[in-house]
């Protein structure tokens, strides 16, 4: 047992040599003890000791874990594999005899803040192979780590089958583990970097990639909130540069209601527009409509202010006024927000309370662009 | 009138195939008014008959890519309509599309109702169904894409009534 804790403990990501030729040196002195083919081994190995490392791992899960696994994010989605590699890492610790350098959560926290993430195991494989030249076991054995609590079975070559995965990023590093099963049971003793890079080309399942923050947790659940989160936070603005005189408002109850009466005002000025050229139909001979195509395309966005402003105001008959009175009592049958429906209701009858037309002229504020008409309307709230 | 050269104007932009197609219907149903068309109601009618052609107008420059401007042609394909002539084709293939809405209106508001009221508090669940009802089609959406659709439609409708307005103003004297 204590010869493959030995094993167990060379697998760090730190000085990597080393502990590559020091595990080469474990497995043959634990290949000759037990004089056993060598694809068994790894299964013994693994189901003997995987209670064990589970235990430890399971120790040492907390904050420092969640760095760990953080860290290793950090390291896949960079190419700075240079300064990964300066800081060590914290494995499990297997036997409290081996120490090694840990760089505070903190720290590596904050390496994180600024990398791109990655959930893949086996791009993790892939940095390290590239780097580090690491045997097969070793990049298990970083792997099983950074899964962290029951993929260390996965890990182990032959045993995929048997063990189930706790982690939910696990699958899309089944392919992986597949591929590097098959490696793995031919060359376990090896050392050859080129048939691990082989490995390495293999899969790149797409995830989302999520940027796990300081001090913020990690789980899968609370990673996905964060990302429709912001999501969401996002859409928000674009409205916001929809709807204007949204900019001073925070908020995003405030901003839907701010977006809910924008849309019931401009459907309201559909409808009343659509009146207004029904009554103006009925009066008015129609017009040749070839030149309406180009002339109602031609209006750039800047000039409608001024010819709002220079609108003369338009002349109902008292017919028409009726209808349009028709129009707005329809118009009020369904009253989605009182206020502005009530604010809208004195505004038109204020304007239809009189025949004479200089009282119409309320009504050609009406006219005013959208936002005009918005702002007259908040003004009538506020 | 003043005679001016309209300067080019992409000719596929939304403002361009609304204004078009609104056109259209509006000298359609110009050609079509009685001759005793100032009483009130005709005038009501017409204006009714105006409103459905501008949302459909603008619902078809859309096409079928927005779900709210799919809402509003089935709404207005649907609707009880003398003169228009129904074709059952298109009422069963929407009703289907319905039904698939529904199915993921089922998915998403078991999802909806989780995580609007979970994450971002019951305050986004009052409006979002306010928002719901505002905008067609709106039903059948969770929150995310509820924003989008209410972005685009407002983008629409902010050009429908540009257009209208341009149209009311050449009519008025």
């Amino acid at each position: 047992m204590l010869h493959r804790l030995e094993s167990l403990k060379s697998c760090t990501y730190d000085r990597m040599d080393m502990t590559v030729l020091e595990r080469q040196a474990a497995r043959l002195k634990w290949q000759q003890q037990n004089h056993v083919v060598q694809n068994n081994n790894p299964a013994e190995l693994c189901a003997s000791s995987v209670p064990r490392f589970q235990g430890l791992v399971g120790s040492n899960l907390g904050s420092g874990q969640m760095v760990e696994l953080k860290r290793l994010e950090v390291f896949l989605g960079t190419d700075n594999f240079q300064e990964f590699l300066n800081f060590p890492v914290t494995g499990p610790e297997f036997g409290d005899s081996e120490k090694l350098d840990l760089l505070p959560p903190e720290a590596a926290a904050d390496y994180c803040i600024s990398r791109t993430s990655s959930c893949q195991i086996t791009a993790l494989d892939t940095a390290v192979m590239k780097e580090e030249r690491e045997d097969m076991s070793l990049e298990k054995m970083e792997s099983t780590i950074v899964s962290g609590r029951g993929s260390f079975n996965k890990r182990k070559a032959e045993t995929v089958a048997d063990h189930k995965s706790k982690d939910k990023r696990i699958k899309g590093e089944g392919e992986g583990e597949s591929e590097v099963k098959t490696k793995c049971s031919t060359e376990i003793s090896r050392n050859s970097s080129k048939e691990n890079s082989k490995v390495s080309e293999v899969q790149k399942p797409d995830y989302i990639h999520v940027r796990a923050r300081r001090g913020q947790a990690t789980d899968s659940h609370s990673l996905a909130e964060r990302a429709r989160r912001e999501k969401l936070s996002k859409k928000m603005k674009c409205l916001q540069d929809l709807v204007p005189g949204c900019n001073k408002i925070t908020g995003k109850a405030g901003m839907l209601d701010e977006i809910i009466n924008y849309v019931q005002s401009l459907q309201r000025q559909v409808e009343f527009l659509s009146m207004k050229i029904a009554a103006l139909n009925s009066s008015v001979e129609n017009l040749p409509m070839k030149e309406f195509p180009a002339i109602v395309a031609n209006f750039p966005a800047a000039a409608k202010l001024p010819e709002m402003a220079g609108l003369p105001c338009f002349q109902l008959n008292p017919l028409q006024k009726e209808s349009v009175n028709c129009m707005l009592n329809e118009s009020m049958h369904p009253p989605q927000t009182e206020g502005i429906a009530s604010a809208s209701v004195s505004i038109s009858e204020q304007s239809l309370s009189s025949s004479s037309m200089t009282q119409l002229q309320p009504f050609s504020t009406w006219n005013m662009d959208p936002q005009g008409l918005y702002n007259m309307y908040n003004m009538g709230f506020h | 009138m003043n005679k001016y050269n309209p300067p080019r104007m992409n000719p596929s932009s939304l403002r361009s195939r609304f204004a078009t197609r609104f056109l259209r219907t509006l000298s359609k149903i110009n050609a079509q008014k009685p001759t005793s068309s100032s009483s009130p109601t005709e005038i009501f009618r017409r204006y009714r008959r105006i409103k459905a052609a501008a949302d459909k107008s603008m619902a078809y420059s859309v096409r079928s890519r927005r779900t709210w401007s799919r809402a509003m042609l089935w709404k207005l394909r649907t609707r009880p309509c003398g003169r228009r002539s129904v074709k059952t084709s298109t009422i069963i293939k929407s009703r289907e599309a319905r039904k698939t809405r529904h199915e993921k209106q089922n998915k998403n508001t078991t999802t909806t109702t989780t995580t609007t009221t979970g994450e971002d508090g019951v305050v986004f669940g009052v409006e979002a169904d306010e928002l719901r009802e505002l905008v067609p089609g709106g039903e059948a959406m969770d929150l995310y894409n509820l924003l989008d659709e209410t972005a685009h439609y407002i983008k629409c409708l902010t050009t429908q009534v540009q257009v209208m307005k341009k149209i009311a103003d050449f009519y008025s004297p």
